[in-house]
């Protein structure tokens, strides 16, 4: 693809933002609605850059950060573990597959409320949803992953003497790295949404918290300022972890 | 697959869902605690509950406006998306604003959509229908860009109009792609609905659910997670078991979702 025909499609792709920000705009300039309930998009602006100066907010960033990295770890970490072990071993499998199949449609949101009878209001039960949440799709794409990994390859590391554990790490874990890290992804966007829910259902503090307590005293500007917030972060962690993706897997076909 | 294997397959699952039972009694026994009722005490709280005929109008209520709302989400976009399948111009159009939307938390625009519109099935069917679009969207793109460029070269030779190659061709042919994005779409659904009514708390089953919390009935509230997660599973299990018939012909696909809210 040529730069002038980038640079077009990219120009296309501007259109509907534009669009929806001249709507909005229009929609406040007009008065259609009034600006209690609809703030003009500079105000959202202004106060976004105020409130991100801000140390009590950075504070609340802070806060959601914390319990987005915990779960999300804990996900990762429990999700590469389990799918490795449900590929490489049948007896494994044989007890995950089954589990998989009736937790993964099951809404976590549902368990949010027992988690919190069961581990408490604070960060415990947020960090919980975020792990129940993001870790299904690691744990499958790691599965996916791992299971479709070339016979031959692994045969040839055990003709040639590799052990067990070498296989794994040399081998499989490699081979299945695309996916796992496309499981990764999905599951951080996922966390980023989740921790911010959970936080607007119960929290004292957190960014979601912000969003429910401006909404309770109806300052529209204010609710904007944490769900923007939120959805930065996300297409922030989401495009490093593109980039990090890009660097780990440098030198494989195109995947 | 012989018919033993098919009996064990389809016994798995419940297995599993009972061995997960046990694991929660045993659990609570050990524990012992009044916040944690063992499964037995929350099963036994179910039939009262959905017996209740104000539940039951709440739960109608939250799956009409489910129903409702992946309809209407599932007759626009799979259209949006199988056209962004076949024209670069309309896919570069929309990707960006779609970008933009995917990690928006679409639970979360549920106080600002009630401040504009107020209380109503609109503002709860909206979110469910925002929270299914994207899913639905991006899986009817991708099956769209897939299609076989010489079927859709033969269709035109012999005479087809380009909106009835789209018909014809692209939709038969992605359509393996567009039932799997249904189906997230249809468990997103149901999470996004309990989601929004638990922020809102003004009805539904996500509403009732800490109702109980508050009013400290456990029982009750693992109860209501319980009929919750069936829910769930038998959604996405009827879904699969009609994705299975219509697309017989494909290749077998995940057989589970990677949803995503």
């Amino acid at each position: 693809m040529n730069a002038r025909l980038v640079t077009g499609n990219l120009l296309l792709g501007v259109i509907p933002i534009a669009m929806v920000i001249a709507l909005w705009q229009a929609l406040v300039s007009f008065s259609y609605a009034p600006v209690t309930l609809l703030p003009s998009p500079m105000h959202v602006f202004e106060r976004l850059v105020q409130q991100l100066l801000n140390s009590a907010f950075q504070q609340e960033i802070v806060a959601t950060l914390f319990r987005l990295f915990a779960g999300f770890t804990i996900a990762v970490a429990l999700g590469v573990t389990t799918g490795l072990a449900a590929a490489a071993n049948p007896a494994v499998n044989a007890v995950v597959r089954p589990l998989v199949r009736v937790l993964a449609p099951l809404p976590k949101v549902a368990l949010y409320p027992a988690l919190l009878l069961l581990v408490g209001f604070g960060h415990e039960s947020k960090i919980a949803l975020v792990t129940a949440d993001a870790l299904f799709p690691i744990l499958l794409s790691t599965y996916y992953g791992a299971s479709t990994v070339e016979r031959k390859l692994i045969w040839s590391a055990m003709a040639a003497g590799t052990p067990g554990r070498g296989i794994l790490f040399k081998v499989v874990l490699p081979a299945a790295a695309p996916s796992i890290l496309t499981g990764c992804r999905i599951g951080l966007v996922i966390s980023c949404i989740v921790v911010f829910l959970a936080e607007m259902i119960t929290s004292t503090d957190g960014l979601g918290h912000v969003l429910v307590t401006a909404a309770r005293t109806f300052q529209a500007v204010d609710m904007f300022v944490p769900l923007i917030t939120i959805s930065l972060l996300g297409l922030i962690l989401n495009g490093v972890l593109e980039a990090v993706r890009a660097y780990l897997l440098r030198g494989f076909p195109e995947v | 697959m012989t018919s033993e294997r098919i009996f064990v397959t389809r016994l798995a699952p419940l297995l599993a869902s009972l061995g997960l039972l046990i694991v929660w009694q045993l659990a609570s026994l050990a524990l012992d605690s009044d916040s944690f009722p063992t499964a037995l005490e929350a099963i036994r709280v179910i039939p009262s509950l959905l017996g209740d005929p104000e539940t039951l109008i709440n739960f109608a209520a939250s799956l009409r406006r489910m129903a409702i709302g992946f309809g209407v989400a599932v007759a626009i976009s799979i259209p949006l998306g199988l056209l962004m399948g076949r024209s670069r111009a309309v896919a570069s159009f929309f990707n960006p604003l779609l970008m933009i939307i995917y990690p928006v938390p679409k639970a979360a625009l549920m106080p600002f959509i009630m401040l504009w519109l107020g209380v109503g099935d609109i503002a709860k069917t909206l979110v469910i229908f925002l929270g299914v679009s994207l899913p639905v969207i991006y899986h009817s793109f991708e099956g769209a860009k897939a299609v076989e460029e010489k079927m859709l070269w033969s269709g035109a030779a012999m005479g087809l109009s380009s909106a009835q190659r789209m018909v014809r061709i692209v939709l038969p042919a992605a359509l393996p792609e567009i039932l799997t994005g249904c189906r997230t779409g249809l468990v997103l659904a149901l999470i996004t609905m309990v989601t929004s009514e638990m922020i809102a708390r003004q009805s539904g089953a996500g509403n009732i659910l800490f109702n109980a919390l508050d009013m400290g009935q456990y029982d009750t509230v693992f109860a209501m997670i319980i009929i919750i997660g069936a829910l769930g599973i038998c959604l996405d299990g009827a879904f699969e078991r009609v994705r299975r018939r219509l697309v017989r012909w494909s290749d077998p696909q995940f057989d589970i979702p990677l949803s995503f809210s």
